[in-house]
């Protein structure tokens, strides 16, 4: 059902013209002896096809047009300028300022159909259009979403198998992913961020794929020198990830070769300081710290909470920024729900 | 001055495209608002405002080519192409000549 708006002064014109509409049929006719009145129905109602005479009292036609083209969404819909037969100058004028066609006084049906039914199709096509690109957008939408989790997926199934050499968990990936989340909330980072931290943080010691057994699964304490070699991991996490065109892997890189970073500038590989390290590898230092500190290894046991939260307070401007300590213990509450939600003795969920 | 309004309903229905329930509507519609039609023309006339008195004579010319009377919408036209040129206290004698022709026709039409 087409809406068809009919602006008028004259009762007459405006009963002849929806006579004239209904005739068309499949068309709802809405009319308005008084312009004003019809440019403020328009601010909450979208017509089909707009028929407007052009001299009116307080706003003319071509005024009316003007104004109803200025209205958000208002602009392609097809507008028909009723004017006499005399009055070409006025017809250009209509033209330039958005009319898409013209009646002319006294109204011919066979004209009026013929223009009308033209103009309906026009409206048509654009209500086509705008559905299908619609259609599209919301396919393409759905299909990003698709690749999306695949994408989650596969960065986490890559962080697992940098894991699986290692003692720790696939619980320790979503612990800390999602310790890290807690914190950028905390710091009031957006919830695009939040969610880019989420899926980039359990990439952080994905280059641990690239050391040696010996050093990696080595239960006692490593030398000097091995543990440079362990060091190494941070690069090695950057080397895998980076020159992505995913913003997730991106970030991955990021958190990988910063993660080990102090914020007293002691950290490794570049011995950055304060906001020299980025964001991201403050957010992570502190998740991964603390979940690997609460956390029972075969060569360790967990500590307490309150010990670990002790080993933050005291690493505040020197291993950790003290925003990224402050906005986890702030989302203390969260921070146990997580732990109940990743133990160590579950399936990792994906 | 336009010679006696003579009805051509064949001309009007043609328009119409033959469609006598629109006709009828229409017909009433003229003959239930001449008088205020009219007295529009004499407010605007009385008011001494070009504007208003330009676009009651439009109005009018329409209604009258709506009822295929070319020369009473001359006669309209005349007195809406000099209110655009911003005279009206002249007019009085044509706008009373718009008057009558809305009552002819109304009379015309109402007789059928």
């Amino acid at each position: 059902m087409h809406n068809v708006l009919i602006i008028d002064d004259s009762d007459i014109n405006l009963t002849l013209i929806k006579a004239l509409v209904l005739k068309l049929g499949d068309c709802s006719p809405t009319l308005f002896d008084h312009p004003v009145a019809a440019l403020e129905w328009c601010r909450s109602n979208v017509p089909d096809l707009v028929i407007v005479d052009y001299m009116m009292p307080d706003m003319d036609g071509l005024k009316f047009i003007s104004a109803f083209r200025a209205l958000h969404g208002r602009n392609e819909i097809p507008v028909l300028m009723i004017t006499a037969n005399d009055q070409k100058d006025i017809r250009y004028d209509a033209l330039l300022g958005g009319a898409n066609d013209f009646l002319t006084k006294p109204i011919d049906r066979i004209e009026f159909s013929a223009r009308a039914r033209n103009m309906l199709s026009l409206r048509t096509g654009q209500k086509y259009l705008a559905d299908r690109a619609e259609h599209l957008s919301s396919l393409v939408e759905e299909r990003t979403a698709e690749i999306r989790e695949r994408e989650k997926e596969l960065i986490f199934r890559i962080s697992r198998a940098a894991e699986f050499r290692d003692p720790e968990t696939g619980a320790h990936i979503q612990r800390m992913a999602h310790y890290s989340q807690i914190i950028a909330l905390g710091l009031d980072l957006s919830i695009a961020q939040q969610k880019l931290i989420l899926e980039a943080a359990p990439m952080h010691d994905v280059g641990k794929i690239g050391i040696p057994d010996y050093i990696l699964l080595k239960p006692g304490k490593l030398t000097h020198e091995e543990f440079e070699v362990m060091k190494g991991h941070a690069r090695l996490g950057q080397e895998l990830l980076k020159n992505s065109r995913s913003e997730v892997i991106q970030a991955g890189a990021e958190v990988a070769i910063s993660h080990h970073e102090k914020y007293d500038g002691t950290g490794y590989p570049y011995g950055l300081k304060g906001h020299q390290i980025p964001l991201f590898g403050r957010i992570v230092a502190v998740a991964d710290v603390f979940d690997a500190l609460t956390s029972e290894r075969p060569y360790k046991r967990a500590w307490s909470l309150e010990d670990a939260c002790q080993f933050l307070e005291d690493g505040r401007g020197k291993h950790f920024d003290p925003m990224c300590v402050e906005a986890f213990l702030a989302g203390w509450e969260h921070v146990l729900d997580i732990r109940q939600r990743f133990r160590d003795e579950e399936m990792p969920q994906i | 001055m336009a010679g006696a309004f003579v009805l051509d309903k064949a001309s009007i229905l043609d328009r119409l495209g033959g469609d006598e329930e629109i006709f009828a509507m229409m017909v009433d519609m003229f003959v239930q608002d001449v008088d205020s039609n009219c007295a529009a023309l004499g407010t605007a006339l009385a008011s001494g405002d070009a504007a208003v008195l330009r676009r009651e004579a439009h109005t009018v010319k329409g209604l009258m080519a709506t009822f295929s009377d070319e020369a009473g919408a001359a006669d309209a036209s005349v007195v809406e192409l000099r209110a655009r040129d911003g005279f009206v206290d002249d007019q009085a004698e044509a706008v009373a000549g718009l008057q009558q022709r809305l009552r002819e026709i109304a009379a015309v039409l109402s007789a059928g």
